[in-house]
C-alpha cells in the first residue's frame, strides 16, 4: 500500500507516518532520509526523528537525491521523510526535479508499503519570489502526482488524520 | 475542552461563541503559543499547563503553519511551536472543529 501524508509545519505528520508504518508491518522497516545536516536546527531536527524512531527497528537510508539510487531488501516497508527536502536539494543543489515522481513510482513497486510524507506549504498567501514560486509550483505537481498513485492520502491537522482519499488503515 | 480552528478570518470564533454559549473562551491561541516562546516556556509544556488551568475552556486559533517554511528563524520557532502546542490541545480535547468560510468540519 502507498500512503501519502501532508500537513503544516509542527502539525504531527511525522509522528503519525512513524505510527502509521509501524502499523502497516511488522516486517523490516527503511527511513529514507532527505534533510542534509546544515546547521545546528537541521542537526536538531534530524536528532529528534532519529529519537523518535529508536528501537522501532528502521534502518536509516541518507538519501538528499537521486531516490531511484536507494537499494533495500524488497518487500520492506518504507518511510520517506520528505518530499519538499527532496525537492529543494534537487532543485537548488544541482540535481534534477523531473526524477523525483518518476522515483517514487519506481519505489512503490519495489517495497511492501510506502508511505511518503509532504509538507503543506500553500495556504499563506504571501507572494514569493521566482524561484520560490517555482519550487511551490513543482512540490504541487508531485505532490499531486504522490496522491493520485497512493492508495490512501491523509492531511495530518494538530495530529488528528483527516482522510482525503481511500479508507483510513487501522493506526 | 474543545478545540475551533481555522486560517485567519474564518469565523472559528464566531462559531466558537455560538455552539458553545456562556463557555469560556481562549481565542488566539496561536498568538499566546508565541507569547510562551517568547518567554522560554516549552510549547508542549505550556499547552499542559492551559489543559490544567482551563479544563472546560474552548481554544480557538489561527492554523498557521500551512507556507512556505520562513527564512526568519524566529518565525519559523513560532510555526513549530504553534504546532506543537496545538498537537497536545487537540489530542486533549473532546472535540475539534476546523472552521473553512465560517462553516466547520468537526474533525474529531
Amino acid at each position: 500500500m502507498t500512503v501519502l501524508i501532508t500537513g503544516g509545519s509542527g502539525c504531527g505528520k511525522s509522528t503519525f507516518a512513524e505510527k502509521l508504518t509501524e502499523s502497516l508491518s511488522a516486517g523490516s522497516r527503511v527511513y529514507i532520509a532527505t534533510m542534509r545536516v546544515v546547521d545546528e536546527e537541521s542537526a536538531r531536527r534530524v536528532a529528534r526523528h532519529r529519537a523518535q524512531r529508536a528501537g522501532k527497528g528502521y534502518r536509516t537510508i541518507e538519501c538528499p537525491k537521486d531516490l531511484s539510487g536507494t537499494e533495500f531488501a524488497p518487500g520492506a516497508s518504507v518511510l520517506l521523510e520528505d518530499l519538499p527536502n527532496l525537492l529543494a536539494n534537487e532543485m537548488f543543489g544541482g540535481g534534477d526535479w523531473k526524477r523525483i515522481a518518476p522515483a517514487l513510482k519506481e519505489l512503490s513497486g519495489k517495497c511492501r508499503h510506502l508511505v511518503i510524507v509532504t509538507n503543506d506549504v500553500f495556504s499563506d498567501g504571501e507572494n514569493y519570489d521566482p524561484p520560490t514560486a517555482e519550487y511551490m509550483r513543482c512540490l504541487a505537481q508531485i505532490n499531486s502526482e504522490a496522491a493520485r498513485m497512493a492508495e490512501v492520502v491523509a492531511e495530518v491537522v494538530y495530529s488528528i488524520p483527516v482522510w482525503l482519499k481511500g479508507d483510513a488503515p487501522c493506526v | 475542552m474543545k478545540l475551533y480552528i481555522g486560517g485567519a478570518y474564518q469565523g472559528q470564533q464566531e462559531l466558537a461563541r455560538r455552539e458553545n454559549p456562556g463557555a469560556e473562551i481562549l481565542g488566539d491561541f496561536h498568538d499566546a503559543a508565541r507569547a510562551a516562546l517568547l518567554r522560554g516556556e516549552d510549547a508542549r509544556d505550556f499547552a499542559r499547563r492551559v489543559c490544567g488551568e482551563h479544563p472546560d475552556a474552548v481554544i480557538v486559533a489561527n492554523e498557521v503553519g500551512s507556507g512556505i517554511v520562513p527564512v526568519d528563524p524566529a518565525e519559523r520557532a513560532f510555526r513549530e511551536a504553534a504546532g506543537r502546542a496545538l498537537c497536545v490541545i487537540a489530542q486533549r480535547a473532546e472535540q475539534v472543529t476546523r472552521v473553512v468560510c465560517g462553516i466547520g468540519v468537526r474533525i474529531k
